[in-house]
């Protein structure tokens, strides 16, 4: 009877049963024995000899992954954020007016003969911008106010990007601060171009003194929809030692794992 | 999008994956791409990836039943994979053609990611306790995959021989990674 059961024990480690010796080990060990696949799997992992997986296949495998459910939109900047940063609120759901441009609003102030419409208009634009305000309170903090704090720490010190010949850089400009101690950051750009996000987005990476710079940690996956100013979080996917370079590039939409570095657009470098 | 699970953990990777967080998806790539790709050119040298792809799609659908106290992350990822390779193989009822023939089956040093396990340890331990021609056939069985069939054509062993070696190897690995005493193998 224990040959029996050890026979179909170890059968089923190698290969699914048929039915008739799935009911005749149910019937032996009712409750099954999951120890010989965990022997099974221990033998893989002890002999399988690593090999990298090649780089277009990553690509395939993350064009078929699950894609965030979950996204926060600000004026210009729209960054995937993990579900434990927003609590119960899905903010898409959430449907603000569009964002309304400054200089538009000043000229929608302005006076003029028709003065009803106009007014009606203004007030229209002035609860948009009610909105547009509400849904920015509702965030913790805004990313600017989260900036500025940021830099009167002692070690967050802004470094300028360097844009690169890349048609996307030019005339971009902005800085990038980024706290040790603090394991946080953010991106400040102006004149980025513009991506979208079913085309390509920016990603960040994070050359750290501790690592290999064969494999930058993964500072996040962005979009830019304005080329005005824009204040990007940084996410890093690990912790980071001794941040020595920043760079930014163009990656298939849902970012890469490895970059192949085609693209970069801005660089800054720790002095 | 994946629900979550009661049983996955949030602050593991795989939990985060269930929750649907993009970043741990990409983490999880980065950290078993590499494994996975590696058992699959074992099992499937001609198709890994293909079988690569349908194995992630089957870690992100699972995710959720991740329970660490049941053990790693990677051993999860690995069973998982093993599974669907062997399912992938049983329903092409393929043999290996000549291109695939295993040349070296000597045991190699453990090339266990870090954060792997002990039990990958212990058993590449117990491993080198066996005979080298029941190794052979153990790893042939279940780190490639093979059938009795298959392995009687690959070492010119009798099928008795094979199954009497897998078994009694399996068992003995199986107790070396429980802490059973052990028996004549």
């Amino acid at each position: 009877m224990k040959d029996r059961a050890e026979e179909l024990l170890v059968e089923s480690a190698l290969r699914p049963l048929d039915d008739r010796e799935r009911a005749e080990l149910h019937q032996l060990v009712p409750g099954g024995d999951p120890s010989f696949e965990a022997a099974a799997t221990a033998i893989v992992l002890a002999t399988t000899p690593i090999e990298p997986m090649p780089d277009h296949l990553i690509a395939k495998i993350m064009a078929a992954a699950p894609q965030p459910d979950f996204k926060r939109t600000l004026a210009g900047v729209s960054a995937p954020l993990g579900h434990d940063t927003i609590v119960g609120v899905a903010l898409e759901s959430f449907k603000p007016p569009p964002v309304i441009d400054i200089a538009q609003r000043r000229e929608a102030r302005k006076p003029r003969r028709a003065i009803a419409p106009w007014l009606a208009a203004a007030a229209c634009l002035l609860v948009a911008a009610g909105a547009v305000w509400f849904a920015w309170q509702r965030q913790p903090g805004s990313v600017a106010d989260a900036r500025a704090a940021l830099l009167a720490s002692a070690d967050a010190k802004p470094i300028a990007w360097l844009a690169t010949a890349d048609p996307n850089a030019k005339g971009a400009s902005g800085d990038v601060v980024w706290s040790t101690a603090q394991q946080r950051g953010y991106m400040r750009f102006v004149g980025l171009a513009a991506n979208d996000p079913r085309q390509f987005q920016y990603q960040l990476w994070i050359f750290d003194k501790a690592r290999d710079d064969t494999y930058p940690v993964d500072g996040g996956v962005f979009d830019v929809s304005s080329t005005g100013e824009v204040i990007v979080t940084i996410s890093p996917k690990l912790h980071v030692t001794d941040a020595t370079l920043f760079a930014v590039t163009v990656e298939r939409p849902g970012g890469v794992v490895v970059s192949k570095r085609e693209r970069i657009v801005v660089t800054a470098a720790r002095s | 999008m994946l629900a979550p699970n009661r049983t996955s953990q949030p602050d593991s990777l795989l939990g985060r994956v269930a929750a649907g967080d993009p970043a741990a998806v990409r983490a999880c790539l980065a950290q078993y791409g590499n494994l996975v790709w590696s058992i699959a050119r074992r099992f499937e040298p001609s198709d890994a990836e293909d079988a690569v792809q349908e194995i992630f799609l089957d870690i992100w659908r699972s995710a959720g039943g991740y329970d660490p106290a049941r053990g790693s992350e990677a051993t999860f990822v690995a069973t998982i994979t093993r599974r669907r390779l062997i399912d992938r193989r049983r329903m092409r009822a393929r043999r290996p053609s000549a291109t695939e023939q295993v040349a070296d089956l000597e045991l190699e040093a453990p090339n266990v990611p870090p954060d792997t396990t002990a039990d990958a340890a212990k058993a590449a331990d117990a491993l080198g306790q066996l005979r080298p021609e029941q190794r052979r056939v153990l790893v042939l069985a279940t780190a490639h995959g093979m059938s009795h069939g298959e392995i009687a054509a690959q070492t010119g062993m009798p099928l008795g021989t094979i199954k009497a070696h897998v078994r009694r190897g399996l068992i003995s690995i199986r107790n070396a990674l429980l802490g059973v005493q052990q028996g004549e193998p």
